[in-house]
């Protein structure tokens, strides 16, 4: 594609994406809520709130792989179908949150159980807590105020945050993640690190297999020869598919176009 | 004398068995797998989709046994109870389907 011709698209396109987010009128999520999952299949129906889950804590201390490969949690809202029984034998949440293991030597309180004891309840509203008045023990702003600054999502340069060692998130939970080989041994065997017939978008398979593992990518997200398929058009990933399965709502967002189309957008 | 003639077998199936003397190629404990006990579906399972990183590197033939000893464990996950069977079947899934995708695409090559 001629340079010219693509930055003219560019513009149409993001003219578009901002006039069809205002139609919609669906508000840019603020920093904090960037990630934020709501699960809410069975809480409110039992009487209790539905649960909160913040990416931006969980991912400063785990890899993505972690929680979508080796635990298990699907990637798409309220889809793993998490049920307390579950969490109670040690899955899902229950694989950390059991009240034994610990993270940065921090002991991860437990999920849900049976006992209904009052005691308990400030630990089931921890999680158990839309629309509850629940100070959490993070807070955002002091969480991530040594963090290096990103423009969108939830302002934070993750990569970057890694790159440098300010986190380090873990990659192996005992009774929970295979021992597996570290992956520095292969090289990097990708596809030239920018996509074919684009030559604008930068795409590191080592780094993302490094964060995601290959099977979360292969072939759910990315079916690849399978279908013969390995043309993606802009909308279908604003659609949130392909890229956009986690670059929408987890990792830096698509308008942050420039991070994957290296020329400037005027 | 008795005693010393099963000692004697004894010591030979350890012998036999032991990683020492096993053909130094991982490639056959690859391609067959190990015999398991039912209830090791565990071990077996970690050994196939421990190796989903180096997909890339298996040629197919490989690759066939591990989306084979894949097909074989999925009865046994079947049998476990509720939540278990839930969470592995999703990440035999998983780890079947990756080795299912670098087959087909080393195959097209
Ligand atoms: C501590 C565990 C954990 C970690 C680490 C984690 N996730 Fe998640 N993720 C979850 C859970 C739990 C859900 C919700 C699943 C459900 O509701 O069924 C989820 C959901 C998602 C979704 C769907 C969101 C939506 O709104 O539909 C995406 C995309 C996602 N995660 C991507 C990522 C990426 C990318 C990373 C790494 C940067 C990551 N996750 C790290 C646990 C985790
Ligand atoms: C891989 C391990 C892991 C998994 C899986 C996990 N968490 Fe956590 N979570 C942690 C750690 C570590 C902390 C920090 C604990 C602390 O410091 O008290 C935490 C903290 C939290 C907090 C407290 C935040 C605050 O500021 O008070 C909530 C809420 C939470 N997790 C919800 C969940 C939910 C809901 C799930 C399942 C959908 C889940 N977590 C799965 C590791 C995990
Ligand atoms: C670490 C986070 C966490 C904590 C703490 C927690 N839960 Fe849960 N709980 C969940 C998640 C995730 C779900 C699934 C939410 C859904 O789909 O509605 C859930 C669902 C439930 C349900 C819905 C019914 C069902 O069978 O799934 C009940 C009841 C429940 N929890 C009880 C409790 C009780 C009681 C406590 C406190 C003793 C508690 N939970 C603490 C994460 C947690
Ligand atoms: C973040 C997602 C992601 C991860 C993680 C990932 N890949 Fe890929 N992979 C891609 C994309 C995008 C392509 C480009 C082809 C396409 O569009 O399907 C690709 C291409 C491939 C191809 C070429 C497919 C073809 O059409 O010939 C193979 C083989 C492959 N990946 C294997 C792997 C293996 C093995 C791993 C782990 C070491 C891995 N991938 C990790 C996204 C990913
Ligand atoms: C996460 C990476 C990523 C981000 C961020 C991103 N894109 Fe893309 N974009 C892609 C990929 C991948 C393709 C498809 C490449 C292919 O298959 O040739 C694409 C294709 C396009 C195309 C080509 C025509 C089409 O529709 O397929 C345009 C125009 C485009 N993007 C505009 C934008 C604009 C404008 C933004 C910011 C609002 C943006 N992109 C953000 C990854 C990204
Ligand atoms: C399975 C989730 C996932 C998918 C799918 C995915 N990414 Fe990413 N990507 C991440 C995570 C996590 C990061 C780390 C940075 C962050 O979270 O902001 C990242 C970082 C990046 C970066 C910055 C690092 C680098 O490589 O230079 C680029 C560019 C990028 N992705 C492009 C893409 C493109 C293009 C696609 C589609 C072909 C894609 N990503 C698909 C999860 C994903």
């Amino acid at each position: 594609m001629n340079r010219l011709l693509f930055g003219v698209i560019l513009v149409i396109v993001s003219a578009a994406m901002v006039s069809a987010q205002g139609g919609v009128k669906k508000k840019r999520p603020l920093p904090d809520e960037f990630g934020r999952v709501i699960i809410n299949n069975n809480s409110e129906k039992a009487g209790l709130a539905p649960v909160v889950f913040n990416h931006w804590l969980h991912r400063s201390k785990f890899t993505c792989r972690l929680c979508h490969v080796d635990v298990g949690f699907a990637m798409k809202a309220g889809t793993t179908g998490i049920k307390a029984a579950d969490n109670a034998r040690g899955f899902y949440c229950g694989s950390c949150h059991n009240g034994k293991k610990s993270a940065d030597n921090v002991q991860m309180f437990e999920a849900c159980s049976k006992t209904a004891v009052p005691a308990d309840k400030t630990r089931c509203m921890r999680c158990h807590s839309l629309g509850k008045n629940v100070t959490p023990k993070y807070d955002f702003a002091e969480f991530t105020a040594g963090l290096p600054k990103g423009r969108f999502g939830n302002g934070i340069d993750w990569e970057k945050a890694e790159e440098t060692g300010v986190i380090k998130p873990v990659d192996y939970l005992e009774g929970v993640s295979i021992k597996r080989k570290a992956i520095t041994a292969q090289k990097d065997f990708a596809l030239s690190p920018k996509l074919e017939g684009m030559p604008e978008i930068i795409f590191s398979h080592k780094k993302h297999t490094l964060w995601n593992g290959c099977e979360l990518c292969h072939p759910e997200i990315f079916v690849g020869v399978k279908k013969g398929t390995t043309k993606y058009s802009m909308v279908e990933i604003f659609d949130g598919k392909y890229c956009g399965v986690c670059h929408v709502s987890v990792a830096f967002p698509l308008t942050d176009c420039q991070r994957c189309h290296t020329k400037q957008v005027q | 004398m008795k005693g010393s003639v099963i000692f004697s077998i004894l010591l030979g199936l350890i012998l036999f068995s032991s990683p020492v003397i096993q053909e130094p190629c991982s490639n056959v404990s690859m391609l067959y797998g190990t015999a398991y006990a039912e209830q090791d579906w565990k071990t077996e399972f970690d050994d196939i989709c421990g190796r989903t990183q180096d997909a890339m590197a298996y040629s197919p033939e490989e690759l066939r046994k591990l989306v084979e000893r894949c097909d074989k464990i999925k009865p046994l996950i079947e049998k476990l109870g509720e939540t278990e069977r839930k969470v592995y079947l999703r990440r035999l899934e998983m780890c079947r389907e990756l080795f299912v995708f670098t087959l087909e695409s080393k195959e097209k090559k």
